[in-house]
């Protein structure tokens, strides 16, 4: 069985699995183990992966709409391989949080983050926009219900408002798609890259703008980002994961994959704009985080200031910038889903996210504090820690563009380091919260288990940041080789 | 006109079967009236009639009766799909007409001859048997809707459905008499090369006739503004009758409709895209935004088929044979997911028939959610369902046509009926039940159901899957 579908269709199975026996208990095995596989078969992308090679590997093409000149094809080249591990990994994570977190309608929740799983790993295998788009859109009912079965008491209001907003720019991208599919009369991603010229600049302002609508709705840019509180702070821990860590970064990877090597007229075009809301998105988003008095919606703010990162690392158009990008993706994935995991292990003893309920945790669970403290401490772009080799790359970038992009985007990091200092402050030191008095609110083994992958990968990435560069070096040189780029 | 031949009989033998099974049923109603024979006749003649009908051959160019009726691909494909959407019909009736006390011989004869109307309408290549066609349509459609005597909303809606469908044949009657005063013929052929030959200098007259006709036709498709009839009928209908009303009558008004526009109406293919494209803007707009304030289960899926309607259009009004094939597309996946939708109201029972009656049915019944679920995804066009396929290929016949921004208005109201259909499923899984359980679902509903998802699923796992099929006229 090829690698690529066998990633795809691993979760699809265990899903299914979980649908046909009717025992809950077995359905959070089913889950872990379907989850566990899918990470398993994946280390191919590791061991065999050629990273010198800026060609799609471990290719799959079968024939599966002739009349629209569409293929089922599969691909990955080095940007996508880091995002399907992550996926992979971050999968396993949200079944263990899980464990005890979830107590309703169990069968159906496996069901639905394991679909969610092959939505995310089937997106960034995809290597023609019409496969892409499938999962695209595939990703929405599975958050949809888990935000709204299983969220908190403002679920329902946030899972339709998050349907809506992602619905509303993912249609221009099919007007957008389908355009592209009657101009070309073909999809492959490589194919239409390699024709770009065959489309006018305003064709390309046109459907960069299409694109853009559904794109930055994911990412999400300023001023698009108002379901993401909502929906990030709603759903179930391993919802806010999935958010944060995934579903945010098929955004970026669209612009990534679509955007810059097919429409380069309409990137330059936009550059500007884009790199205006990025850093507003930064610094806006930064001083919003400051505000908030719940601890994930704090956490779900800062992701709009992070994402500003992102979008400001990859409209920079340099490859330091694009690969500041896209590493501070992998980064933030990792340790806005460790953030998350941490705020719904201390929710599930104390049942309150208010950080006034909080004080002196650390006299009670020292363990977790010191885990909190690190991806704390990396979330701001310590030295070491993962996040600083993306921050100095994208602003290095930015500072070759305009000096004040640059400026900018230091003074949100600055602030960054305040909002979490502040909270990691309010919430781990000091005297103890009298509310919180006879309540044991250490880690268990299992919790544990959870975060030290993060923590290592948090670490690991801090002081051999290489280890997903070197992914990117190939295709991120041949991306902005064609059409884009100073 | 020569004489009937027996080649000629030989082309209607799908609707000469349901004719014999409507008539074997009206001979013996005294005897069937308390027993479930209508429902196995039906089905059975439904089966024969599909087998009859799909055994032509897709490219075949046959035409019988003087070249009233042609038996061509285009026929073909929506004979099969009348067939096969009858067969679903008639299963989802069963239990709901025992039930209701509605006579069940007449009822199922009714269901055969108005499926005899929409399949000789799909196949008509002149304007009078057409006319024939969708009378007998409507009136087997005005019955049914009224049928349940004794409840007074359904009295309201067959009049109400009678008096519109009256204006609208007179308009039709009105457009076919100027359009034969002014070409001397009624066949469609003739009708185009008369069109051709006046070239740009059409008369406004003949167009005025043309647009009477496509203005008929819209009304038996419900697209805005001659939808408002839709709303009342299949409220007041019981509700497989309002399935059958909005699966098939609105599949053969769009059958109709299409091949007159590419067969007939041709040369003034500009004119007529203008006007449909107009129809479709208005239809996907207004039936969206008026469906989100219904509270109505039909009511709801009623607005739902109007910008339905609408999309359908889209194809036609790109005015080619890629077009006409994505509008046969949208036609002949719409069928199954609405009668699939409106199968899971049946299948609920008077709970159904309300949008918070969905409320908790999740956790009441968790397979009859998933399945309405998938319907609905497949109503909103969410991919790997049937309804995404369908809206890509019409918005892909409008954007080849040129017609871009008439593809970003559908799409932006699609976003609007996605709060629609999803308002149905965050009662389904997000509230919590209100109601006891619903009854068991009835073997028959099951049956149609299960059927009506397998064709979702496969027309968004293979997009493709009715390629073959869909030949333009």
């Amino acid at each position: 069985m090829p690698l690529l579908s066998t990633l795809i269709l691993l979760p699809l199975a265990g899903a299914l699995a979980i649908c046909l026996l009717p025992s809950e208990r077995l359905a959070r095995w089913i889950a872990l183990a379907a989850t566990v596989a899918t990470a398993v078969a994946a280390a191919p992308l590791v061991t065999d992966f050629d990273k010198s090679s800026a060609a799609l590997q471990f290719t799959e093409n079968h024939e599966w709409i002739p009349s629209w000149g569409i293929d089922y094809g599969l691909g990955v080249d080095g940007i996508s391989v880091p995002f399907i591990l992550l996926a992979a990994l971050l999968s396993i994570l949200c079944v263990s949080v899980s464990w005890t977190a979830i107590r309703t309608r169990v069968r159906e929740f496996h069901a639905a983050l394991l679909v969610a799983e092959t939505a995310m790993i089937g997106l960034f295998c995809a290597s023609n926009l019409f496969l892409f788009f499938v999962f695209w859109e595939l990703i929405v009912v599975p958050l949809f219900l888990l935000i709204g079965i299983w969220g908190g008491p403002g679920r329902v209001y946030a899972s339709v408002k998050f349907l809506l907003f992602t619905l509303a720019g993912s249609v221009l991208m099919l007007v957008g798609m389908i355009t592209l599919l009657d101009v070309f009369g073909t999809l492959d991603f490589r194919a239409l890259a390699a024709g770009h010229e065959q489309l006018s600049g305003t064709q390309q302002a046109w459907l960069f703008g299409a694109f853009l609508a559904a794109f930055a709705v994911k990412v999400p840019m300023f001023p698009v980002h108002t379901w993401l509180p909502n929906a990030h702070t709603e759903a179930p821990t391993a919802g806010s994961v999935i958010l944060a860590g995934i579903l945010l970064k098929m955004g970026g990877y669209g612009f990534l994959r679509l955007s810059l090597p097919v429409l380069p007229e309409g990137t330059e075009l936009f550059t500007r704009p884009m790199l205006v809301a990025s850093v507003v998105a930064i610094v806006y988003g930064a001083y919003v985080t400051l505000v908030q008095t719940d601890i994930k919606r704090l956490i779900a703010y800062s992701s709009v200031s992070h994402m500003g990162f992102v979008t400001l690392g990859i409209f920079t158009l340099t490859s330091r910038g694009v690969e500041g990008g896209i590493l501070q993706m992998i980064n933030h994935g990792i340790l806005s889903g460790a953030l998350f995991l941490c705020v719904g292990m201390i929710y599930e003893r104390t049942h309150t996210r208010e950080i006034a309920d909080y004080g002196g945790v650390v006299r009670k669970a020292p363990i977790y504090c010191t885990l909190l403290a690190l991806f704390c401490l990396a979330t701001t772009g310590m030295p070491g820690l993962n996040s600083f080799v993306g921050e100095v790359l994208i602003i290095s970038g930015a500072f070759e563009i305009d000096g004040l992009l640059g400026a900018l985007a230091i003074w949100g990091v600055v602030l960054g380091t305040i909002y979490l200092v502040w909270l990691f402050y309010r919430v781990v030191m000091g005297e103890l919260n009298p509310t919180l008095e006879g309540k044991s609110l250490e880690l268990g083994a299992r919790e544990v288990a959870t975060l030290l992958p993060l923590a290592i990968a948090a670490i690991a990435l801090g002081l051999y940041p290489e280890c997903v560069l070197s992914y990117l070096r190939a295709p991120v040189a041949e991306l902005l080789s064609s059409g884009v780029g100073p | 006109m020569n004489g009937v031949t027996p080649s000629d009989l030989a082309l209607l033998l799908p609707e000469l079967i349901l004719i014999g099974a409507a008539l074997v049923l009206l001979l013996t109603a005294h005897r069937t009236r308390t027993t479930s024979v209508g429902t196995t006749v039906t089905l059975l003649a439904a089966i024969a009639a599909l087998w009859a009908a799909g055994r032509v051959s897709p490219d075949a160019s046959a035409s019988g009766f003087g070249g009233m009726l042609a038996a061509d691909g285009y026929a073909r494909y929506f004979r099969v799909l009348f067939c096969a959407g009858l067969a679903v019909v008639a299963l989802l009736s069963e239990r709901r007409i025992r039930e209701t006390g509605i006579p069940r011989p007449e009822y199922h004869t009714l269901l055969l001859l108005a499926s005899v109307g929409m399949m000789l309408a799909a196949s008509s290549a002149d304007l009078l048997p057409l006319y024939l066609a969708l009378e007998l349509i409507t009136i087997c459609a005005y019955v049914l809707v009224g049928i349940r005597v004794e409840r007074p909303l359904a009295n309201e809606a067959a009049i109400k459905y009678f008096l519109s469908g009256s204006f609208a044949s007179a308009l039709m009657l009105l457009g076919i008499s100027l359009t034969y005063g002014l070409t001397g013929t009624t066949e469609f052929a003739g009708i185009a090369s008369s069109l051709a030959a006046d070239g740009d200098g059409a008369s406004p007259l003949l167009i005025c006739g043309l647009g009477l006709i496509c203005g008929g036709l819209a009304f038996k498709v419900a697209a805005v503004p001659f939808h408002a009839w839709a709303p009342d009928t299949y409220q007041g209908a019981s509700a497989p009758v309002a399935a059958f009303l909005a699966a098939g009558s609105k599949a053969a008004g769009l059958a109709a409709l299409c091949r007159v526009v590419v067969a007939a109406f041709g040369p003034q293919a500009e004119v007529f895209s203008t006007m449909l494209a107009a129809l479709a803007a208005l239809s996907v707009v207004l039936g969206s935004l008026v469906a989100a304030a219904q509270t109505d289960m039909k009511r709801l899926l009623a607005y739902s088929s109007i910008a339905h309607a609408g999309f359908a259009l889209m194809g036609i009004a790109a005015g080619t044979a890629e077009g006409a094939a994505a509008t046969m597309t949208y036609a002949g996946f719409y069928v199954f997911m609405t009668l699939g939708a409106f199968g899971m109201v049946i299948a609920l029972g008077e709970r159904g028939e309300r949008v918070d009656g969905y409320r908790g049915l999740a956790a009441q019944r968790p397979v009859a959610a998933a399945g309405m679920l998938l319907f609905l995804l497949s109503l909103t066009g969410i991919p790997l369902t049937a309804g995404f396929t369908a809206k890509f290929s019409v918005i892909q016949s409008a954007i080849h046509a040129g017609r871009t921004e008439l593809a970003v208005l559908a799409v932006l109201s699609s976003v609007v009926a996605a709060f629609v259909y999803m308002r149905v499923a965050v009662g389904m899984y997000m509230k919590e039940p209100c109601e006891p359980e619903p009854a068991r679902i009835a073997p028959t509903v099951c049956l149609a159901l299960v059927f009506a998802a397998l064709v979702t699923l496969a027309g968004g796992l293979f997009p493709g899957i009715l390629d073959s099929w869909t030949v333009a006229p």
